[in-house]
């Protein structure tokens, strides 16, 4: 029987619709992802550099395990795994059925070239007349109406955008292969009537309709019409209002009455206009005024046409839904204050700045340039907060990226401006609220001198004389300061995707107040409808690492879904093909060259060039087709290489990436090993060379690039591999809300989880929070958590009890844990799950210890819930932030305190509104949707004022014998030192971690240097360790708050799963292995491993290789100093002779 | 010598620059025909042998480039390659090699146009430099 699986449908394909989908194809599921636009990849298609290495490294988010189910390039080429079925430019217009069983409705833009036709040759836009602004860059480049979504992308197809076009066909002309339709021939089906009582008018009609393809049959009365409709059927009816006899309206109304689905559009002499528009409100769709233009008629009803055609929605069924619909940047130059956005050109926004330094960027060249006259920018600025935390743009939340995206373009235009290049921030917080932000911060501003000004910018105006910009802000005691600017970046905020509520809507999900989807309390990623997910910025601000977090928690929860629906994974059977075993055959390559329909320059000579090949031992024979991109052209290859007598294939053909699904397709066919085959591009040639430089030089080019093909495949080594069987259960150390969230996911999926904790209860802080500054009670989280633990029979919790050692890799740890009063025992499991915790961190700075009024807000918090405050009694209140935090050694932000600051603060009001409540911050940090407590905090009162580590506020004991403390500070704005007697002094001392190193290190992770969970990559692998098979959650791997915690949590249990669901793991093509005989055992390669593959055989002293782990980077076989180590498809013989290949 | 048309082998990685080089391809950025790209998994596999074969098989220069430091898809074999080019460099015009013939660059997937780039202006030092020494001497 086959198993039941359940579909799940991605919606977005931004990087968190990629994360979820590769997330679920990775576990098993088939997946669909569409994405609205025509190409993948969202706002990150246009961004080159992310912090913290201000480079890509995007493809770091590739499945490493079964690395062979996905093509291996840079994922900003574009996305392939073989579960995933991808559909551009579709949108979802409705969602029936509920959690399991979802039949959901797709409609697919009218799509104008056939992209398995398309080789992206450019001729069509070089034939188009039409120029508009380029989305791509930000606008600041023009393209054609036929063009290239995004220059880097596969499948490089160009596509017509359809409010552009003005169907003149120019395209059509001088496409070599057919591609592009323009709907033509679907227009024969397209039948239009034409109701007129001139003759002249309704055959000229019929003659333009008919030049533009469609059919149309003419009728000179409304009686003739009435009849005709009848008889026959008509898509479409263009009907005159004054006719004798039964006139117009009269017949739109009797043809609505019998088909109501016909569009009419009316047509109408100046003086019926009135007739007209009350003819609309009978049903016409619209009218046109006579006499017309051919242009606008034909132009509406291809409209009409297209219009219809692009409705019509296709079905699928779905399981669970994931909504990653992203955010879109705020524009400028709709608010009240533009900054002189749209006015001066060198005003731009953090996106239009991030294109202009690209290498596909406007410019071309990458150079930092002045838009408005090319000149070199030697200084620039960036304001923050523009379009966000500002209640006048309706936007009281902080976007969250664009401190550090700010940050890092001050830097990247360092590298791209000149060397003296002068850069300033003006911020009101800097939000460094990352695990290595508040160290980039530091970095940019001590190591490359940018410059940080806390200051709101009221306005950017240019001064007529120089050409430059004129940034004005307030500085100290108010006083306006003005500086002069060459360019000025606007870090512009994130605002819900436009189409947010419409598809909302349609698919029955709630927003919250600010547009964005709104989530569960402490569970984010669930969206008010059963069985339906969200992740990434769909549900608000986030960036790269938490919309990939939010994107695995909700794959995760999309997987439960269908697990509980009954369409879970099944326990896999071994469905990978049984290929014909070749290790022992001569290697025979047939060759299959592409004719690309006749269309290579003139001078080549593919029979030449194949008889050339034949020559070659190797090679058993060469044929060729005419066009393999075509589906007959791939039929015919598929006949062609039944035939046996060959046990390699090297296809001939343009963009090799594009066949990745149909060679493993094929391989799957005739039994051949996928990774036997190939496809060589042999079109680049002609196209990096121009075509000037004449067939020769192409041929040429030709026939190595064909050669080198023939000699990768002959080398490749046909060896079977080992498969490495997976224990399929998981441990969770740390029984905190992570740890229990990660435990209780992985057991809903039908495996085994021991949940060790140290202490006598799970919970963790759980056990000391009482509520979030949402106003969520964690005590129910916690009860309910706690409760389905104990009730889950696959959940074995272990408390009182500590992990002594262990052993082994991704599939087989071998893990010594000991019970208080039972003793140790030893536990196999597949996975490992690190949720240690954190805890506040002790303090001795200002004065604490010494006085009762001086607490911790950990104290606080719990002396609140002890009602153990007398707030009536309570004049004074004063709370110092990141109390021996943000500063080395503990230089991270806590990301907790500022939101627990703004709870206390509110609480403190509404039970006594006379308190005086005092905050002396460096920069507060409420981002998302927290910024609304803060301007609640303000609202109600609070007093916030700013200090900087040169000049920290310093505490005193107050009067003898009184009960106050005295805490004396600068206050910026007013310039003078000012005193707070204070009958309470709260601490934020923040988080630091529970995770010792030698618990870390038992598993083979890492701490970092502030002894959290060392991450695999910040943004793109956040749960990952460099060692695979072990995973981080929840404070452990940073500070965060508990919806944070469960977020992290859900994503550790979704990679987690992505190896439980195998019984065992097939390694990929490319491997290291090594020669035993050659080896010396030096361990160098060990040394040099990144994924620590390798490890040396205490039984044999032979070096292993864990084939699941190695990723195939061959960084070992370099090492090694006797060659010992190889890598599949790359050994030293291969390589020689490649190069022999390319010297020919 | 006018008419000297250096061969130049690029050692490219999979995840950067091969996808650079692409692009520079569908993007119609003509560079020279004087380079043959070998595609890599990682700059960290390219063993100096390669580069010294090359050489020795008469490529006038050798470029091996790949992903920017920090941005290796396998975390750091591009630093790997960064200290192996060096101790090369530092060895190759003992054996009669001009150390200028191997170079070392960064080129990201996004960069089509520094890859064009970084090959004329290749070609053109190459130009100025003249054939591979080996092409007119016996190699024992």
């Amino acid at each position: 029987m086959k198993p039941k699986i359940g579909r799940a449908l991605v919606v977005g394909g931004g990087i968190s619709g990629i994360r979820a989908a590769l997330d679920l194809a990775e576990t098993g599921y088939p997946v669909t992802l569409v994405d609205r636009a025509p190409h993948l990849g969202g706002v990150l298609s246009q961004l080159d550099n992310q912090f913290p290495t201000n480079h890509c490294g995007m493809c770091r988010m590739l499945p490493l395990v079964d690395r062979d189910a996905g093509a291996q390039y840079c994922l900003r080429k574009g996305l392939f795994h073989e579960n995933i079925d991808i559909r551009t430019s579709t949108q979802v217009v409705g969602i029936e059925g509920e959690a399991g069983n979802f039949t959901v409705r797709l409609k697919r833009q009218p799509g104008f070239v056939d992209p398995v036709a398309c080789i992206g040759c450019g001729r069509c836009a070089d034939a188009c007349s039409v120029s508009v602004a380029d989305d791509f860059n930000a606008g600041l480049s023009m393209r054609k109406a036929i063009y290239l979504p995004v220059p880097h992308m596969l499948p490089n197809t160009y596509v017509i955008d359809p409010a552009a076009c003005t169907r003149c066909g120019e395209c059509i002309n001088v496409c070599p292969t057919g591609a592009i339709r323009l709907y033509r021939e679907g227009r024969q089906d397209f039948s239009v009537l034409v109701v007129d009582d001139e003759y002249t008018v309704r055959d000229s009609i019929k003659e333009w309709l008919e030049e533009e393809g469609f059919s149309v049959e003419t009728v000179g009365s409304g009686e003739e019409a009435l009849d005709l409709i009848k008889q026959q059927s008509f898509r479409m009816m263009l009907l005159d209002i004054k006719m004798p006899g039964i006139d117009g309206v009269e017949v739109l109304k009797k043809a609505k009455d019998l088909f109501p689905d016909m569009t009419v559009v009316m047509m109408t002499a100046y003086a019926t206009v009135e007739t007209a528009v009350e003819a609309m409100k009978t049903g016409a769709m619209d009218y046109l005024m006579k006499p017309f233009d051919p242009e606008d008629l034909a132009g509406k009803v291809i409209g009409v046409y297209e219009a219809e055609e692009a409705a019509r929605a296709e079905e699928i069924e779905a399981g669970a839904v994931v909504f990653c619909g992203g955010s879109e940047g705020y524009d400028p130059s709709t608010g009240k204050n533009t900054f002189g956005y749209k006015v001066f050109s060198d005003v731009v926004t953090g996106l239009e700045f991030e294109r202009l330094i690209s290498g596909t960027g406007p410019g071309g060249g990458g150079a930092l340039l002045r838009p408005s006259n090319g000149e070199p920018v030697k200084k620039i600025a960036w304001i923050q907060c523009v379009g966000s935390r500002d209640l006048q743009t309706d936007s009281d939340y902080c976007s969250g990226v664009c401190c550090m995206y700010a940050i890092k373009e001050a830097m990247l235009a360092k590298e791209h401006g000149p060397e003296d290049l002068e850069s300033t921030i003006f911020y009101m917080d800097m939000r460094t609220v990352g695990k290595a932000f508040q160290r980039f911060r530091d970095a940019a501003e001590t190591d490359q001198g940018v410059r940080f000004v806390r200051g709101r910018v009221h306005t950017v105006y240019q001064d007529t004389h120089t050409g430059k910009l004129v940034v004005s802000y307030p500085g100290e005691k108010s006083r306006r300061i003005e500086e002069d600017y060459d360019m000025v970046v606007l870090s512009t905020g994130q605002k819900p995707s436009s189409g947010t509520d419409k598809l909302a809507e349609a698919a029955g999900i709630e927003l919250n107040p600010w547009g964005f989807v709104r989530g569960e309390p402490f569970l984010p990623a669930k969206t008010s409808r059963e069985g339906i997910f969200c992740g990434g910025s769909f549900s608000g601000p986030k960036d790269i690492a938490e919309s990939v977090i939010s994107a695995c928690s909700a794959s995760l929860l999309a997987s439960a879904t269908m697990h509980s629906a009954g369409k879970g994974i099944a326990v896999a059977g071994d469905d990978t093909p049984e290929y014909i075993d070749v290790s022992h055959q001569a290697p025979k390559v047939r060759v299959i060259l592409c004719e690309c329909g006749g269309s290579l320059p003139e001078g080549i000579d593919l029979r030449r060039l194949a008889a050339g090949l034949e020559a070659d031992p190797f090679v058993e024979s060469v044929s060729f087709v005419s066009r393999i991109c075509t589906e007959e052209g791939w039929e015919s290859l598929a006949e062609k290489v039944k035939t046996k007598g060959y046990n390699r294939l090297l296809v001939g053909a343009c963009t090799p990436y594009a066949y990745t699904r149909r060679i493993r397709e094929l391989g799957g066919e005739v039994m051949l090993d996928p990774s036997l085959m190939d496809v060589c591009d042999i079109r680049s040639p002609e196209f990096a060379y121009g075509e000037e430089t004449g067939g020769d030089a192409i041929e040429k080019a030709m026939r190595r690039s064909l050669s080198t093909g023939i000699s990768r495949l002959r080398s490749v080594d046909p060896l079977p591999k080992q498969t490495v069987p997976v224990t399929r259960s998981a441990l969770v150390v740390g029984g905190g809300i992570a740890g229990m969230t990660a435990a209780l996911a992985i057991a809903e999926h039908g495996y085994d989880v021991h949940l060790v904790e140290a202490s006598e209860h799970p919970g963790g802080n759980l056990g000391w929070l009482h509520s979030t500054v949402e106003g969520n009670d964690t005590a129910i989280l916690l009860e309910d958590t706690t409760q389905r633990i104990e009730k889950h029979p696959l959940v074995h919790v272990h408390t009182n009890t500590t992990v002594v050692s262990a052993f082994g890799e991704v599939g087989n740890f071998f893990t010594t844990i000991e019970t208080a009063d039972s003793g140790p025992q030893t536990i196999q499991h597949g996975v490992v799950l690190i949720a240690t915790g954190g805890r506040e961190a002790e303090t001795r700075s200002y004065g604490y210890g010494t006085s009762d009024a001086i607490v911790t807000q950990k104290e606080l918090e719990e002396k609140v819930a002890a009602k153990a405050i007398d707030y009536s009694a309570i004049e004074s209140v004063c709370m110092i932030q990141c109390v021996d935090s943000r500063e080395e050694p503990r230089n991270y932000c806590s990301r907790v305190c500022c939101p627990s600051t703004l709870k206390h603060i509110l609480q403190m009001k509404q039970q006594n509104p006379d308190i005086s409540v005092y905050i002396l911050y460096r920069d507060m940090m409420s981002p998302g949707f927290a910024e609304s407590w803060y301007t609640e905090a303000r609202k109600a009162g609070a007093v916030f004022i700013p200090y900087t580590t040169y000049a920290k506020p310093v505490v005193s004991q107050g009067e003898e014998g009184g009960s106050k403390v005295v805490i004396s500070t600068r206050e910026p704005l007013l310039d003078a030192d000012v005193q707070i007697h204070a009958d309470l002094l709260v601490l934020a001392t923040g988080i630091v971690p529970n995770l010792p190193e030698e618990l870390a290190g038992a598993f083979g992770a890492e701490c970092d240097e502030d002894g959290f969970f060392r991450e695999a990559e910040s943004k793109w692998r956040p749960v990952d360790s460099l060692k695979e098979g072990v995973f981080g959650c929840g404070i452990a791997l940073g500070p965060g708050s508990i919806e944070g915690s469960v977020a992290t949590a859900g994503a550790a249990a979704q990679r987690a799963l992505r190896i439980l669901s195998k019984n065992a793991i097939s390694p990929a093509a490319v491997t290291a292995r090594v020669r035993h005989s050659l080896c010396v055992t030096c361990e160098r390669c060990i040394a040099v491993c990144p994924y620590g593959a390798r490890s040396i055989d205490p039984d044999t002293n032979r070096v292993l290789v864990n084939a699941v782990m190695c990723q195939g980077c061959g960084n070992c076989a370099s090492e090694c100093p006797n060659s010992a180590s190889v890598l599949d498809g790359f050994f030293d013989g291969r390589m020689l002779d490649m190069i022999d290949m390319v010297m020919e | 010598m006018d008419d000297f048309e250096p061969t130049i082998i690029a050692f490219v990685c999979n995840w950067c620059t091969y996808t650079a080089a692409d692009l520079a391809g569908t993007s119609r950025l003509t560079y020279p025909t004087n380079v043959r790209l070998i595609r890599v998994m990682c700059t960290g596999m390219v063993d100096p042998k390669y580069i010294i074969k090359a050489f020795l098989e008469g490529a006038d220069a050798v470029l091996v480039s790949g992903c920017h430091p920090g941005d290796c898809h396998y975390i750091n074999g591009n630093y790997k390659a960064r200290r192996r080019m060096k101790l090369l460099k530092a060895i190759l015009p003992r054996y009669g090699f001009s150390e200028q013939r191997l170079k070392l660059t960064w080129i990201g997937a996004s960069d089509g146009i520094q890859f064009a780039r970084t090959i004329r202006e290749m070609v053109e030092e190459i130009k100025e430099l003249g054939p591979n020494e080996a092409r007119n001497a016996a190699v024992v």
